[in-house]
């Protein structure tokens, strides 16, 4: 037997009344539902949107020449007129465990024309092959295939093969101002169809090989505007740049590392955002649980308010009385913490692996540059959920508080003459 | 007597319980003066609103007085704070109600071992106490009952035994038998008048009950809050 009778008095008496106990516990569990349910959903939106505006098309990390940004001169090549030994320079930057990969780019701004269509598009050279392990837009083109090197090839995005009224296989003719000061321009085939759900991407990247454009633009090979990287998690990508700009140091190419977050300081703020509203999250959820919970302390203690009398005049303090309330209501919480995390986590578990589509009701959401599109998919994340388990513990404590307080005032003599 | 027992002894003197109903006042208690020697048996009889309980409630320190002095066990009740009351109370005072005395979701033992665990005797102790008193009141194999599961009269001698078991200088019992049958009401008192003669526990009861009058050596009766007559028996 326990050495002080208030823990077991507490936890005998959340038996009493099973179905009001029970009520109670799921009012609470529904709330520790809810609370870690909305937030591993909304974490599952902020990291989609995180990924997509960091894996979709740009880099989590891009370096440039210093200059470069954010005129985006034609001029403004890495290792300045010189150019570079890509190769080397890929080799040396990718010499990171948490980098996946790096891709070359070249960018030109340009006339693409098609009958009496024309429209103006930002050129992107790429290597196919580096770019599809970067970046995520070209892994399913909507249409047709990637573009060949040496061939005059090119994919767009879906929006501007509308405005162009070209479909796979029609011919395009590209125009744009050469670094030598000459006009360019070439005919081009139409090979492929890409989508992001972004109008402003889909309506103005041209994409084709890295020398094609080179040759267009009159740029040597060892000249280009970007190294785009990838990192296993965009929340390292500022760590990671900086060692970059470390090793870069050394070259004196007079290179700039951009992480995706000062690129994008909207994205970062609004997840920044969406913590505090997090917390809004169980502030209102269990603030509002606290008002059930103490009304039914309230009054499964004035139906005991007899038994703490009988306790006081045989010689209980009133601390002992609070003690056993409050017992009772840490056992309650117990229990409801037990409940909800029986009714949260096959949900999680579900909507984790096998997360419900709502697409079809809504569609794409773009945001902040970046596209969203609307799952059930729930993160999980064990900080908070510890968080939410505290709060749930400190509601079921919180509400005894003043039922306590009130059981340890019951007069004695008077409730026990007021039979 | 032992100056033990002097120490034991429960004096009242010019007490006092006035209580302020809306314009009029209510003199419960008036002027008692009285002392209860250690191993008594005592009964306090009176027509109901003659002040019995609420002298009970004087002398347990349940109630503080208007005016005058209660003293138990050397100390001064009406002196002390609440929770020094509360000390005395659990270690010099054992309390026997009309009914619903017992915690519901305790068992009979632990009913019983209830102030001797916040007194912080021992569980061999407890248990030793328990089993003897249970013993005697032919309540063993009822050790483990929650009090739903007792009849009334069971119930009041679990009540009897918590009161007795944790050795206090006295027990106050305020009509213990009224919700009981006359052969309930009867063992009872057998019980109580044993616990008495063979271990000197005092007893103080207030009552209606004739059969808990004759059977007292002592017997007050009160009348409007005054003590009316105050005749010692041959037992
Ligand atoms: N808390 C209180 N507030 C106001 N008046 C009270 C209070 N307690 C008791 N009284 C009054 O004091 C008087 C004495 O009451 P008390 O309960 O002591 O009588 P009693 O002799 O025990 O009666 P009974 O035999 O009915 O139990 C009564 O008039 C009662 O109404
Ligand atoms: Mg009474």
């Amino acid at each position: 037997m326990l050495q002080s009778p208030w823990s077991r008095i507490g936890m005998r008496n959340l038996g009493r009344n099973p179905k009001r106990t029970i009520l109670t516990a799921l009012g609470l569990a529904i709330g520790f539902f809810t609370s870690v349910v909305m937030v591993g959903w909304t974490q599952g939106l902020m990291n989609e949107m995180v990924d997509n505006a960091t894996g979709l098309v740009g880099g989590q990390i891009e370096i440039h020449d210093a200059e470069f940004r954010p005129e985006r001169s034609l001029y403004d090549t890495i290792g300045g007129r010189d150019g570079i030994d890509v190769d080397q320079v890929l080799a040396q930057v990718s010499d990171d465990d948490r980098i996946i990969a790096v891709a070359p780019r070249v960018y030109a701004g340009g006339l693409l024309s098609s009958g009496d269509s024309t429209v103006a598009g930002m050129l992107m050279g790429v290597d196919p092959e580096r770019e599809v392990a970067l970046s995520r837009f070209l892994d399913d083109l909507t249409a047709g295939r990637l573009p060949q090197p040496g061939r005059n090839e090119l994919v767009v995005g879906t929006e501007m093969a509308r405005q162009l009224e070209s479909d796979i296989g029609d011919e395009l003719v590209l125009v744009a101002s050469g670094a030598d000061g000459s006009m360019g321009n070439d005919l081009f085939t139409l090979v492929g169809t890409y989508r992001t759900g972004l109008v402003e991407i889909d309506s103005a990247f041209a994409v084709l090989p890295l020398e094609d454009l080179q040759a267009l633009v009159v740029l040597d090979e060892s000249r280009i505007h970007e190294i785009a990287v990838s990192t296993q998690d965009p929340w390292l990508a500022e760590e990671v740049a900086a060692a970059i700009a470390a090793t870069l140091e050394g070259e004196a190419l007079g290179t700039e590392v951009v992480p995706w977050s000062e690129l994008n300081p909207a994205i970062v703020e609004y997840t920044a955002l969406v913590d505090v509203f997090y917390y809004v999250i169980i502030v209102i959820v269990f603030g509002l649980a606290i008002f059930g919970v103490a009304n039914t302390m309230l009054m499964a203690t004035y139906e005991r308010r007899r038994e703490f009398a009988v306790m006081l005049a045989i010689g209980a303090t009133p601390g002992g009385v609070v003690k056993s309330v409050l017992y009772e209501a840490a056992a309650m919480g117990l229990f409801s913490l037990a409940l909800g995390v029986a009714i949260t986590w096959p949900v999680m578990v579900w909507w984790h692996n096998a997360p419900p589509d709502l697409t079809g009701l809504v569609g794409d959401i773009e945001m902040m540059g970046s596209v969203v599109s609307l799952t059930m998919q729930v993160e999980y994340d064990m900080g908070f959920t510890t968080m939410v388990a505290v709060a749930l513990m400190l509601t079921s404590l919180g509400s005894a508080l003043y039922p306590a307080f009130r059981a340890s005032r019951v007069p004695p003599a008077d409730t026990l003459s007021g039979l | 007597m032992t100056p033990d027992d002097m120490r034991r002894d429960v004096r009242t003197e010019n007490l006092w319980k006035i209580y302020q109903q809306a314009s009029e006042e209510v003199q419960a208690v008036r002027d008692v003066t009285l002392t209860i020697q250690p191993g008594e048996f005592t009964a306090l009889a009176g027509p109901s609103g003659s002040g019995k309980t609420t002298l009970l409630n004087l002398i347990g320190g349940l109630t503080r007085p208007t005016r005058g002095q209660v003293r138990v066990a050397d100390h001064e009740l009406s002196k002390l704070p609440n929770h020094v009351l509360a000390r005395l109370r659990l270690n010099q005072i054992g309390f026997v109600f009309q009914a619903y005395n017992l915690l519901p979701v305790l068992t009979a033992r632990e009913n019983a071992e209830f102030p001797m665990l916040l007194q912080g005797v021992s569980a061999e102790e407890r248990t030793r106490r328990v089993d003897e008193l249970f013993a005697r009141t032919g309540m063993e194999g009822l050790e483990d009952r929650r009090p739903g599961k007792l009849s009334g009269g069971q119930q009041q001698r679990v009540a009897v035994v918590r009161a007795v078991a944790s050795k206090p200088a006295l027990v106050l019992a305020d009509e213990p038998t009224a919700n009981l049958d006359s052969a309930s009401s009867d063992a009872l008192l057998d019980l109580m008048d044993e616990l008495n003669r063979d271990l000197g526990v005092t007893f103080v009861f207030a009552t209606h009950d004739e059969r808990v009058m004759e059977r007292s050596r002592r017997l007050i009766r009160m009348v409007d809050g005054r003590i009316d007559s105050d005749v010692i028996r041959v037992g």
